[in-house]
């Protein structure tokens, strides 16, 4: 077994996995605090980028402005998701809201390449192309920063959990009616979550689009980030970025490894193993809050 | 409300069936059925190839046509959903449609029954069946351009020519973990063993957004050659992976899939260098191209933005559409009082000889036995602006690439019929 | 006026749990009956193949995902993959030379056999975790299909259906497919209205309500549980089959993807849960919404004179679905069926209105 080999899959995986977790990291926020999993959640990653790419490529922005400025509006859109669509399916079935998810997504895949291109588009991060290396090791320049980033977002989110604010969130799932009588403002609360996890989204869309190009596709980071937000736990922020390095690595180590033997694809399904094999052993994920029901 | 409503809706109806069907009567039209997929996952392709495609056509309609005839063609959507391409292609045969075009290798595949039985040319450039070649087993399914088995073929000889011996020396695939990614790989197998050259192959999960695991795999091979077989985003993303993790681009090639806008994305100078099957000329230089840009877009009558005019994609489109023309012109030639048939486009679209499309395409020839056309097509270079052709046109690994045809056309001819 | 409810008395328990009590009812479920059987004589031979065999088929598969979604109340998001693993199993036989009777009915138990497997998740976990597992065993069943060359048929991964014969009839041409799928479809709606009925069908509905409650009065909710996903996996194989041999007549993976099963789920959820009439209703809409808004947007915008960019026009039924789909989990949760509720209750007392306006 060529031990380069191996360290470099795990470094990269590592990586890999956190960009990954971005996205994941929205998830878990929408369902920390609406208690609803969000499905469209690739789909306002790939509108983000979409966005971005606009005021960028489009308009001519320079790129720090055209991400600050679709950091503004991205969050603008969850809330507005939130606020238009969301508000009225309280008290539906769960399976009522996982459907409108799908249904925002098909329609988000379908209004923002129609009206801004299908073509692959560019963003151009200015990451330049060598490699760092690392003894004999290479790592991916654009997957050092990448991942770099996206685990010091998902830090960032951690902390503002443990803050003020973050307790307000936190209360807001735990018992909304409680919430309410202590003055906890539930819906505002719920909105400025959707707005986070859009704005996740949107970094992990500019991330990823910097490094495929901008196209339809990046709604497909949606399963990979559902595989990381159940081992970690649909309800824990910290175990994002666990879940996200282990399922990154355990995707890198599969394809290195099993792919020559399979003849290919185990990538996909290592997360469908690991989504199968957390929900039969550990349902709650590593570090999910185990919901106890009453009769 | 109530009643303006309904006969609004009613009368709307009636225009339009009514009208529909009366045009199709009127005028002298000949239908191709374009369902093409715009929004699922060939999206990288569709808009630029339908726009090459209806820009000709427009060109051929604004000199009168063919015979006095017009051809139309019908776009729209299949978005690679099979009930949706199944439903317009029943649509379309009923209004007298004599060629298809799904631009889809599923789509293409599920309607292949269907067009042997109803008679109508299932055209499948570069995609759907590579064993449709074989006319005799699949007379209406014309893939009318190098299969991906002669691009294969294509590529290796290159490398030979470049090489002068590939004795010894280490191949890389890098494809897509799909059906279309794995279709090489027995031609490539065949080739090493007669060549002597290792060969190895990477796949990745598709759409093939994230190789972060395949190229360092890639690196530590040392290939001599690196092959990379994907469409779209995979293309794009195999590319810049493969700059990052230090692979030299000059020493990397693609099958027919790689484009202008796929070079926008990694970096016009950072992909300087790499290598593509080029099926047509690309570029404005061919007089086809020429032609549109003056007669079509000068009148204003483009289908889409003029800087797509050119692009490899959109060269394409005008290849396959001018074939198809040609065989309109040749199916008026033999049988000029028609019917508009499939059968009688057939018959022109089979009698096709050493036709270029007035430099575009390598001299094809498609008769009943071979609707591949020869496989014919050159390898072209990034230079940082276009793509620069870097041999003639040639045709390789023929014999090799008709028995792997033959052998599939055997396996559908005893149990699929 | 027009559903008589007047000199209907019932004598018996069993009259009284008819289906169709009221004669209007039976009046119309026998034309839409008629209509069916003599379609290919009265339409277009048009609508008889695009419209009206995929809509048979597609409503066949939703009445199986109803009958897991709207009965037992579990969730189910790889229905496509159930239905793949029914397609290949018969396809596989029949080309072995089994009979398509017995193909399709091991397409079915494979089905059922590796559905209860995935089903065994839902006693673990509920709603949105199971939802998740199912997605991940759509995953599976996507790369297993692909990855062994003895399912998925070789390289180019596509396996023509053969000739074949059902209970003596050749089934090739409009004909025979269309009324194959239809007496599929007819087996698995007759299937479906009379499951209320009996002991499983109640089983299932406290299942659905609550299930340790269900427990708790001696329902065996384990159990129960995994005839659900049996008996929904074993209609959606052998859907899954009729669909490959009368519509398709060719099998290869990528019609089994996660799209599928969305496809289907949206159908089930807009027509309505639990509602077989709605799983009709769904399926239409749900079906045949992207190729009306293409007419449309053809007729409206050649009617306007308005020149929409191709990549937008090719877009737009795709926006209009996603919309659709939104718009009526907004306005009628309750889904199609309960659209039809709302009218056949006002024609009930109409001339009069109903007792709440």
């Amino acid at each position: 077994m060529d031990l380069g080999l191996l360290e470099e899959l795990t470094v990269t995986g590592a990586l890999v996995g956190a960009m990954y977790g971005l996205v994941a990291l929205g998830i878990v926020l929408i369902y920390k605090t609406s208690g609803t999993a969000n499905f469209a959640q690739g789909a306002i990653a790939m509108m983000g980028a979409y966005v971005v790419w606009a005021f960028a490529g489009a308009a001519g922005l320079p790129m720090w402005l055209a991400i600050a400025v679709a950091i503004l509006l991205m969050f603008a859109f969850g809330v507005a998701v939130e606020r238009t669509v969301l508000r009225r399916m309280i008290g539906q079935p769960v399976i009522m809201i996982v459907m409108l998810t799908f249904g925002i997504e098909l329609l988000l895949r379908g209004v923002v390449p129609g009206f801004l291109g299908s073509t692959v588009k560019r963003i151009n991060l200015g990451i330049p192309q060598a490699p760092v290396f690392l003894g004999d090791m290479l790592i991916n320049r654009a997957y050092l920063i990448g991942g770099g980033v996206s685990a010091a977002l998902i830090m960032a989110a951690v902390i503002l959990f443990n803050s003020r604010f973050g307790i307000i969130m936190r209360a807001v799932p735990d018992d909304q009616v409680a919430s309410w009588s202590v003055g906890i403002r539930v819906e505002r609360a719920i909105a400025v979550a959707w707005g986070l996890a859009a704005i996740a989204a949107t970094a992990a869309g500019v991330l990823w689009g910097s490094i495929q190009g901008v196209n339809w596709s990046l709604s497909l980071l949606l399963i990979k980030a559902l595989a990381i937000a159940i081992l970690g736990g649909l309800d824990s922020i910290g175990g994002v970025l666990l879940a996200a390095v282990l399922v990154g690595v355990c995707e890198s180590l599969a394809t290195g490894l099993l792919d020559p033997l399979t003849g290919g694809g185990t990538r996909d399904m290592a997360a469908s193993i690991i989504i199968v094999t957390t929900l039969m052993v550990r349902p709650y994920g590593l570090f999910g809050q185990e919901r106890i029901e009453r009769v | 409300m109530g009643l303006t409503r309904r006969t609004f809706v009613a009368s709307t109806a009636a225009a339009v069936i009514g009208g529909r069907a009366a045009a199709a009567v009127d005028e002298k039209i000949i239908l191709f059925g374009m369902p093409q997929d715009f929004t699922k996952i060939y999206t990288f392709l569709t808009v630029e190839y339908s726009q090459g495609q209806r820009d000709y056509f427009s060109l051929v309609n604004s000199r009168s046509g063919i015979n006095g005839y017009k051809i139309v063609a019908d776009v729209s959507d299949s978005a690679n959903d099979i009930p949706r391409a199944i439903e317009t292609y029943e649509r379309l045969k009923r209004e007298g449609m004599v060629l298809i075009d799904p631009l889809s290798t599923p789509v293409a595949r599920a309607l292949v029954s269907r067009a042997l039985e109803d008679k109508i040319n299932l055209v499948t450039p570069f995609s759907g069946r590579s064993d449709a070649a074989d006319g005799t087993v699949f007379p209406y399914v014309m893939p009318l351009s190098p299969n991906y088995w002669s691009q294969a073929a294509l590529i290796i000889e290159f490398f030979r020519q470049q090489d002068k011996d590939l004795k010894g020396k280490k191949l890389v695939l890098v494809h897509i973990d799909t059906p279309f990614g794995k279709e090489p790989i027995p031609i490539l197998q065949t080739l090493s063993q007669k060549l002597g050259y290792e060969f190895a192959t990477f796949p990745y999960a598709p759409p093939g957004n994230d190789q972060s695991a395949v190229w360092p795999q890639v690196r530590r091979a040392k290939p001599d050659w690196v092959i990379f077989w994907g469409a779209g985003v995979g293309q794009s993303s195999s590319l810049s992976e493969a700059i990052r993790n230090g692979i030299p681009v000059d020493r990397m090639c693609a099958q027919v899939w790689l484009s202008e806008s796929d070079m926008n994305v990694v970096g016009n100078d950072a992909a300087k260098g790499v290598l593509k099957v080029e099926p047509c000329a690309s570029g404005r230089d061919p007089k086809i191209i020429g032609d549109i840009l003056k007669d079509v877009v000068g009148k204003r009558q483009g289908a889409g933005p003029d800087a797509k005019i050119g692009t490899s994609y959109y060269n394409y489109g005008v290849m396959m559409g001018a074939i198809m023309v040609e065989g309109v012109r040749l199916a008026f030639n033999r049988f000029p009082n028609g019917p508009i048939t499939g059968a009688w486009l057939n018959a022109g679209l089979t009698s096709i000889t050493n036709f270029t499309a007035e430099g575009l395409l390598p001299a094809m020839t498609i008769t009943k036995e071979d609707h591949q056309g020869g496989g014919k097509g050159r390898i072209a270079r990034w230079d940082g602006t276009k793509f620069v052709p870097q041999t003639d046109w040639f045709a390789a690994g023929q014999d090799v690439v008709w028995e792997e045809i033959y052998k599939s056309a055997e396996t559908f001819k005893t149990t699929g019929k | 006026m027009f559903y008589r409810r007047s000199g209907i008395l019932h004598l018996d328990y069993r009259y009284e749990r008819q289906l169709w009590p009221l004669p209007f009812d039976r009046l119309l479920v026998a034309t839409v009956a008629i209509l069916l059987l003599a379609a290919p004589f009265v339409v277009n031979r048009l609508y008889l193949v695009a419209y009206l065999l995929p809509w048979l088929i597609w409503s066949s598969a939703a009445l199986g995902l109803n009958l897991l979604m709207g009965g037992a109340g579990q969730i189910h998001l790889g229905y496509g993959a159930v239905m793949a693993i029914g397609a290949y199993t018969s396809v596989h036989l029949v080309r072995f030379g089994a009979p398509l009777e017995l193909a399709m009915l091991a397409g079915g138990l494979a089905s059922a056999a590796i559905g209860i497997v995935f089903g065994a998740a839902a006693l673990r976990v509920k709603s949105l975790y199971l939802a998740m597992a199912t997605i991940a065993m759509q995953y599976i069943v996507d790369f297993t299909i692909v990855h062994l060359p003895g399912v998925s048929g070789g390289v180019l991964a596509t396996i023509q259906v053969p000739m074949v014969r059902f209970l003596g009839f050749k089934i090739e041409g409009d004909l025979p497919t269309y009324y194959m799928a239809l007496l599929v479809c007819a087996v698995i709606t007759l299937f479906m209205l009379n499951v209320d009925r009996t002991a499983v069908g109640r089983a299932l509905a406290a299942v659905r309500e609550k299930d340790f409650a269900a427990e708790i009065i001696g329902i065996d909710t384990f159990k129960y549980k995994l005839l659900a996903f049996w008996i929904s996996s074993f209609i959606g194989g052998v859907v899954g089959s009729v669909l490959v041999v009368c519509y398709l007549r060719s099998v290869s993976p990528d019609q089994f993807h996660l799209d599928l099963s969305v496809q289907i789920l949206a159908m089930v959820l807009v027509g309505g849960l639990g509602s077989v009439l709605g799983s009709f209703f769904g399926a239409g809409l749900i079906l045949f919404a992207p190729i009306i808004f293409e007419g449309l947007i053809g007729i409206t915008a050649a009617a306007l004179g308005v020149q929409i960019n191709a990549d937008l026009k090719a877009h737009l039924p795709l926006m209009l679905y996603g919309a659709l789909i939104v718009v009526f989990l907004l306005v009628e949760p309750l889904g199609l069926a309960k659209i039809y509720d709302n009218v056949r209750n006002y024609f009930l007392v109409w001339p009069f209105r109903t007792s709440r306006t």
